[in-house]
């Protein structure tokens, strides 16, 4: 029945030239807008709401999901590209991606992140259309217990997956974490660690960080490494990867797509967690996990799978219970909300026309994303041939910008360059920086579902350990910190 | 940023070395002739952005130039309102805040004390009302009453953290009625109606059009709406005052602007949204929002604030939360 009504839908778009018209745009913006560092999903959804008031529901829908889409692969290019994460969702696809485009591989790279977030954005999309029920009831039963113990989760196995020593990693986690307490307590409105400045009562925001830890860290290493610069990056040799290679990932995508979406789905998660997940299960599943952090393609394609994935979980809460789960859809919502339609549990009854719109939206933007990035991955590719000294002082460039414009406030810039020299400090450390900025997303989820997981149990910590998932989360946390300790004792012993 | 404050500076100059009185409706043809920024203190997508959205949309038809929505989150709306506050009074800043603005007032250093805005205009007003699940069993609100007394803390609600809009309603209830319930604060309406779905929390002190599909549903049921009137989203649900009890708590949108704005340029902006709000589209669209709209003119606003100031404070005294500022 559903699969009648979309291809009915998807026939009338492709028909209705200003229906795929109105894609294309969404689709070349969202590209754009991604890539641009410090333009978030969010930001750019928010940028292009004003547009679709214009346009008719099911037009405007397709127009802001294009855009939500294809941002998700922009996000990837700058990652790649410059090592900079366009959205939040990108920052391990550059723990691989970056390493190989700076071996001249940039379109193996972006190849292999674009047909990943197709696949993954497929995955999603099938199980949305199919499973949406389940996969809400699924995300339903995680709640504040299990939200807390699957950040700890999220920031033990993100440590793990970055590079160098878990404990290095949870120890700049951990300061993360810290960071993320900066500003109002979530649960009773009352100032910390703010110094009494007005500045930092608001919080420290994710985007400051991110562009200055990752983009302005890595100016400052090229300046630092002097007139000569680093090694060159050699010439782009052939753009895409060998078609057998691709075909090879397969199953990181796969795994990458289910995992995605179904993290994706449950409210607040967000791709953030999703793309840890898969990159650390991805680097425990080879049997090459030491080339993870070098260009390794599955380090690529696994998190870009379950990034795109994770739109289409995202979609989940929206249309089953009508509630955002993550700011995005917030967007996306609020966008409904003005064209006078509200999702919800009566939508799915009212009006079935609308959700097959949704899902086609979903579908088209994934093709399209897909075309006009291979369309364009050769000029893209170019900006690796662009001069160093120029480069970079547009990156810098890029990096105040992104930073004033989310609030456009001073103060953000300040806070991106206080990080772009610590995030320069941690290089010279040889401290990994994303577990500082993944501790700053997750951080304020752990507080604030920790101790309202208190609150509702009046006290008892044995809330975590009842409850099965909660205590399966544990478990699985202190085997990803133990089995390390557990290996060396066992190495130690055997060589006795 | 600085393009229209610049230009608005020039404009104020202008204004204080020509005091000749040809000079004041030449002026007045000139505002706005930059585009007009509206502060929004919460995320886009959220309840005050998109109302303001829709605002904004017919108020560039009102007005020469566009507007354009800008989301400052943080620090519980006081970052966003404070923004408004700094800003010159040209005008050409703006602001949207709701009841967080008068509760932060009292519990924040550094939010803005609320003679150091200008109402100009109410949008809408948004009634608490109080839901439980279904199988709670709790039928009507006196069940609702008589649970919480035979179990102090027994009833679980969910509701905002301390100052937000459904925390002093659940308050209100507790001091009113004279009974205890467990108070779980979430961050924002969104995800207190996912927490309510899921049976994390029994209740919740939501407005109506949060809970009113999951009400038609058959997960939640709505006991009674806050306000003087029946909510037109649930026209079947009587308020508490049908019930006999006072109780009438609702939160407001109103746009302000900073405090010192002429007189002149704030009754343009007056007159274009009054202008806006009554254009027949409007209201439709409104209304398909599940908005109460209840326009009203700067009088109305500063009357409106006053009101809710009034309602609010009590509260909040009961609850410590005035910890910076006493009236």
């Amino acid at each position: 029945m559903i699969l009648d009504v979309f291809a009915q839908t998807l026939l009338e778009y492709l028909s209705t030239p200003l229906m795929w018209g109105l894609a294309l745009i969404g689709v070349g913006i969202g590209i754009v807008l991604g890539a641009l560092p410090g333009v978030s999903s969010t930001m750019a959804l928010a940028i292009l709401l004003p547009v679709s008031f214009g346009l008719d529901p099911a037009a405007a829908m397709l127009f802001l999901i294009s855009v939500f889409v294809s941002s998700v692969y922009g996000g990837s290019i700058s990652a790649v590209l410059v090592n900079i994460p366009g959205t939040p969702g990108a920052i391990v696809t550059q723990f691989d991606g970056y390493p190989l485009a700076q071996q001249g591989k940039a379109g193996h790279a972006l190849a292999y992140a674009l047909i990943a977030s197709t696949v993954g954005g497929l995955i999603g999309l099938a199980l949305l259309v199919t499973l949406a029920p389940v996969v809400a009831q699924a995300a339903m039963s995680f709640r504040s217990p299990e939200f807390a113990m699957a950040t700890v989760f999220g920031l033990v196995l993100l440590s793990f997956a970055s590079g160098g020593s878990t404990f290095r990693g949870i120890l700049v986690a951990a300061i993360g974490v810290l960071l993320g307490m900066v500003g109002f307590d979530r649960l009773t409105d009352i100032g910390r660690f703010d110094f009494d400045s007005r500045a930092l009562q608001a919080g420290i925001e994710l985007v400051p960080v991110t562009v200055g830890i990752f983009g302005l860290a890595e100016v400052l290493r090229n300046l630092a490494a002097g007139r000569e610069g680093l090694p060159r990056v050699p010439p782009i040799g052939r753009l895409l990867p060998p078609f057998g290679a691709v075909a090879r990932l397969w199953k990181p995508m796969l795994r990458g797509g289910v995992i995605g979406t179904f993290v994706g789905a449950i409210p607040a998660a967000g791709s953030a967690i999703a793309v840890a997940l898969t990159y650390a299960q991805e680097k425990r599943l080879s049997r090459t996990p030491e080339t993870f952090g070098t260009g390794e393609p599955a380090g690529i394609a696994g998190p870009e799978s379950a990034n795109s994935a994770s739109v289409g979980g995202s979609l989940v809460p929206m249309m089953t219970l009508g509630i955002p789960g993550d700011p995005i859809t917030a967007v996306l919502m609020g966008a409904l909300l003005i064209h006078g339609l509200r999702p919800g549990p009566m939508l799915f009854a009212n009006n079935p026309g609308f959700v097959a719109g949704v899902y086609v939206a979903v579908f088209l933007a994934v093709i399209l994303t897909l075309v006009i990035g291979f369309g364009f991955m050769r000029v893209v590719a170019q900006i690796m041939r662009v001069p160093r000294v120029l480069l970079f002082c547009t990156i810098a460039l890029l990096c105040v910008v992104g930073a004033y414009a989310i609030r456009n406030n001073l103060i953000d810039v300040y806070i991106m360059l206080f990080f772009g020299v610590v995030g320069y400090l941690m290089l010279l450390l040889r401290l990994p920086p994303a577990p500082l900025v993944f501790g700053l997303i997750m951080g304020p989820i752990l507080e604030e579902n920790l101790r309202r997981s208190l609150i509702l149990s009046r006290g008892s910590w044995g809330v975590f350990i009842e409850r099965p998932i909660s205590l399966a989360l544990i478990a699985a946390s202190l085997a990803a910190v133990l089995a390390p300790l557990a290996v060396l004792a066992w190495r130690r012993w055997r060589a006795r | 940023m600085t393009g229209p404050k610049l230009t608005a500076t020039l404009g104020s100059l202008t204004l204080a070395a020509g005091l000749a009185l040809t000079a004041a409706p030449a002026l007045s043809q000139d505002y706005p002739d930059e585009p007009i920024n509206i502060v929004v203190a919460w995320p886009a997508g959220g309840g005050h952005d998109t109302v303001t959205r829709l605002v904004a949309d017919y108020l560039s038809e009102e007005l020469p130039v566009s507007v354009v929505v800008n989301n400052v989150p943080g620090a519980a709306g006081a970052n966003g309102v404070r923004q408004v506050e700094e800003a010159e009074a040209d005008g050409y800043t703006l602001g949207v805040m709701g009841i967080h603005a008068t509760a932060q007032s009292y519990m924040n250093e550094n939010a803005t004390a609320l003679d150091a805005v200008e109402p100009i205009a109410v949008i809408n007003i948004e009634p608490a009302a109080l839901a439980v699940r279904t199988d709670t069993g709790i039928d009507d609100f006196e069940e609702f009453l008589e649970y919480a007394r035979n179990e102090p803390g027994g009833i679980v609600n969910g509701n905002d953290s301390p100052g937000g809009f459904s925390f002093l309603n659940a308050a209100f209830i507790e001091n009113t009625f004279d009974i205890e319930l467990t108070k779980v604060p979430y961050q924002g309406y969104a995800p207190t109606v996912a927490a309510l779905v899921a049976g994390e929390v029994m209740s919740a002190t939501l407005p109506v059009p949060m809970l009113a599909d999951l009400h038609e549903e058959g997960t939640v049921r709505i006991l009674g709406v806050a306000a003087e009137d029946r909510h037109f989203r649930v026209p079947e649900v009587p308020t508490f005052k049908e019930m006999g009890h006072d109780y009438v708590v609702t939160d407001y949108v109103m746009v302000f602007g900073p405090a010192g704005m002429s007189d002149e340029r704030r009754e343009v902006l007056e007159t274009a949204l009054m202008d806006a709000m009554s254009q027949d589209g409007f209201v439709e669209r409104g209304e398909a929002m599940g908005l109460m709209l209840n326009p009203g003119d700067a009088d109305a606003a500063a009357d409106l604030l006053t009101q809710m100031d009034d309602l609010i404070y009590p509260i909040m005294e009961d609850a410590d939360l005035v910890t910076v500022r006493e009236r």
